[in-house]
């Protein structure tokens, strides 16, 4: 296994010795010791802790919890729900560190890099790449524009290298711009009658930011922005971090069993393993409860309520709340029908 | 060099200024993600809603108008029967173990509303602006007209409204009908009875002469004797709206079931069989003369559901 820390040499870092006189080797060495302890640490804790919450904070829940559910589960299970975040996290520090690394060149020597900066100098070209592709397909399709600035922040595009002559620079801009204004245009009319401000906003506006987004910036911005996105890429991590810790890690389902005979009862929970036995429900308002198998009558999957869209708009038939990822899946699974005990069932 | 300095001045500030522009909107969006939707869904409603909760759901419904709501052997059928079951299951009460059917006349069909011995009422139940003071509807569900039915012996004989009003003719309808006003209107004496069936039955005994309802009801009992009856088509000039009844106090109730019609007349434009269709194909459509398609319920909110970000197409 090779960190890409190893592997990340002069290509990503800035030209000549790293500042503060330390053995880049050495340096690349603990970066590269620091990412995978990351890699392995931070899933791990994240889904300990969402162990916790699921049993209701209750020991013996959490144990029988941490007894039934595998270890490849939870890793999948926590990568299906932060993945998003992970790679909103990644995009933000690639941008931001790629715009500062690229301004702060122009300081002189003494002049302290930015932590993202510095985060971008020992981090290859194809992690950022695949922490980009991580992004357009887990972002809501309605977020997803405001991944072309990132990207060409991060990457340095800029409007030089589209075309060396301005004439055909110009037209291949307004060319880009046709066709997305034609792919988005629908969806435009549909947020204006919806009276969806933010949504044509967000739609519209980033992709223009693109071309004036790749720096420098001016000296007396570099400091205070360094200081003012670190501090909030981090509140943001924390406070989004607080979600993906309370996602569920079993699906939802309701249960319908016969106690006595001719009388039903649902339960609405997460099955937590089935044997010879029992089946054993973690109710959703809390408790555990082992039902013997011959009592089952039913059982059907439910959908949460934090699956329920805020919106009714669409680019080409994809929701603006799905991500590529979702839409293509629902394409393969066109029919989506509740069943009816997960409405009446809480 | 002059040149060279303003340009690269404006470009620092351009990118200042995109840098900010770009980080104001990704926290706007990190802020639109969490916040609260701003539509209602249909859980929101349900939970409003005097149903939610009940172990069953209570549904007025005909038991002696064929094709429309009957119990035969034991079980309700229909098209009405067909259309309840489709709004119970919407609903959260899907099978007949979470339905309490409840048979009612069509005299009682706004009291049991009021008094709470039903939740809804699918029972030929047309839309009008008097009963609309009383309860609440949601639809129309089914256009119909008036028409009048005739033993064949008379079908040559009984062909227009004024022919209703000779004295020799007795015509029957049920009480409490929009029929029953409508034939009053027209300055048509008639026999009202408790049920349609109670006039067809005279019909058959020999105490009536014609009966006069809405062209759903008749078409039931045309299938029941088709070689003893005819449908004659009056120009009456109104059309009968059937909506489903709900208790005026309840107005989520109301949303959620025009919220489902809306949802299976959608389905149905959008060339999916949809369930009226699946309903209407079961029961009316074979007997009636033209072919009918669902109508566009009125005043439908917009909700949303877990379904929504399923493809169109």
């Amino acid at each position: 296994m090779t960190a890409p820390a190893a592997t990340a040499p002069e290509t990503a870092g800035p030209a000549g010795p790293l500042p503060g006189g330390q053995d880049p080797a050495e340096r690349r060495a603990r970066a590269s010791q620091s990412f995978w302890t990351a890699v392995v640490g931070v899933p791990a804790v994240f889904s300990v802790l969402r162990l916790g919450v699921e049993a209701g904070g209750e020991l013996q829940t959490t144990l029988l919890l941490v007894a039934n559910v595998g270890t490849v589960n939870l890793l999948a299970g926590f990568l299906t729900t932060a993945a998003q975040l992970l790679s909103t996290g990644l995009v933000a520090v690639f941008a931001l560190g790629a715009v500062l690394r690229v301004s702060v060149e122009r300081m002189p020597p003494g002049f302290r890099r930015p932590l993202f900066a510095r985060w971008v100098d020992i981090t290859p070209a194809w992690f950022a790449a695949a922490s980009f592709l991580l992004a357009l397909v887990t972002w809501p399709l309605l977020y997803l524009p405001l991944l072309v600035p990132a990207f060409v922040a991060a990457f340095q595009l800029s409007l030089e290298r589209l075309h060396e002559q301005p004439v055909p620079r110009v037209l291949l801009l307004c060319g880009g711009f046709t066709g997305y204004l034609w792919l988005l245009g629908p969806t435009l009319l549909e947020a204006g009658r919806q009276r969806e401000l933010l949504a044509m906003v967000l739609l519209v506006v980033p992709p223009v930011l693109a071309l004036f987004v790749t720096g420098p910036l001016p000296a007396a911005v570099i400091r205070p922005l360094a200081s003012v996105t670190e501090a909030a890429v981090l509140a943001t991590l924390v406070w989004a971090a607080l979600p993906v810790i309370s996602t569920p890690v079993l699906p939802l389902t309701v249960t319908t069993i016969e106690p006595a005979p001719g009388v039903s009862e649902d339960v609405r929970g997460h099955v937590v393993t089935v044997d010879d036995v029992n089946v054993v429900l973690l109710q959703e308002h809390g408790g555990v409860r082992y039902v013997p198998v011959g009592q089952v009558r039913a059982q059907v999957l439910c959908p949460s309520e934090d699956e329920l869209p805020r919106r009714r708009l669409r680019v080409r038939d994809f929701h603006v709340e799905d991500s590529l990822l979702e839409g293509l899946g629902r394409r393969v699974r066109p029919v989506h029908r509740i069943d009816a005990a997960c409405r009446t069932v809480r | 060099m002059n040149e060279v300095f303003p340009r690269h001045r404006l470009r620092s500030v351009a990118t200042t200024v995109a840098v900010a522009l770009t980080l104001t909107l990704a926290a706007a969006a990190g802020c639109d993600n969490r916040r609260e939707p701003a539509l209602p869904s249909v859980l929101d409603k349900l939970r409003e809603s005097h149903i939610d909760g009940q172990p069953k759901i209570k549904i007025g419904v005909a038991t002696t108008e064929p094709l429309m709501g009957e119990l035969r052997n034991g079980r309700h059928t229909g098209f009405d029967v067909e259309i309840a079951r489709y709004i119970a299951s919407s609903l959260g009460f899907e099978g007949d173990q979470r339905i309490e059917w409840v048979p009612l006349a069509t005299e009682d069909r706004i009291p049991a509303l009021q008094g709470g011995t039903v939740d809804l009422i699918v029972s030929s139940f047309s839309i009008t602006e008097e009963r609309k003071k009383l309860v609440s509807f949601a639809g129309p569900y089914f256009v119909t007209t008036q028409e009048v039915m005739v033993p064949k012996r008379l079908r040559d004989r009984i062909r227009t409204i004024e022919d209703l009003r000779e004295p020799g003719y007795r015509i029957c309808t049920s009480g409490g009908s929009t029929t029953e006003a409508e034939l009053g209107k027209h300055e048509v004496k008639a026999y009202v009875v408790k049920e349609v069936g109670d006039c067809v039955r005279g019909i058959r005994e020999g105490r009536y002469d014609a009966v006069s309802s809405d062209e759903t009801i008749l078409a039931g009992f045309l299938s029941q004797y088709p070689t003893e009856f005819e449908i004659v088509d009056m120009p009456f000039g109104t059309s009968e709206l059937l909506g489903i009844g709900v208790p005026i106090g309840d107005p989520a109730l109301r949303d959620l079931v025009a919220f489902f019609l809306q949802k299976s007349y959608l389905e149905g434009r959008d060339g999916i069989s949809s369930p009226w269709l699946t309903a209407y194909n079961r029961t009316l459509g074979p007997w009636l003369k033209a072919d009918k398609s669902q109508p566009q319920p009125l005043d439908v909110p917009k909700l949303v559901d877990f379904d929504d970000k399923a493809p169109g197409r």
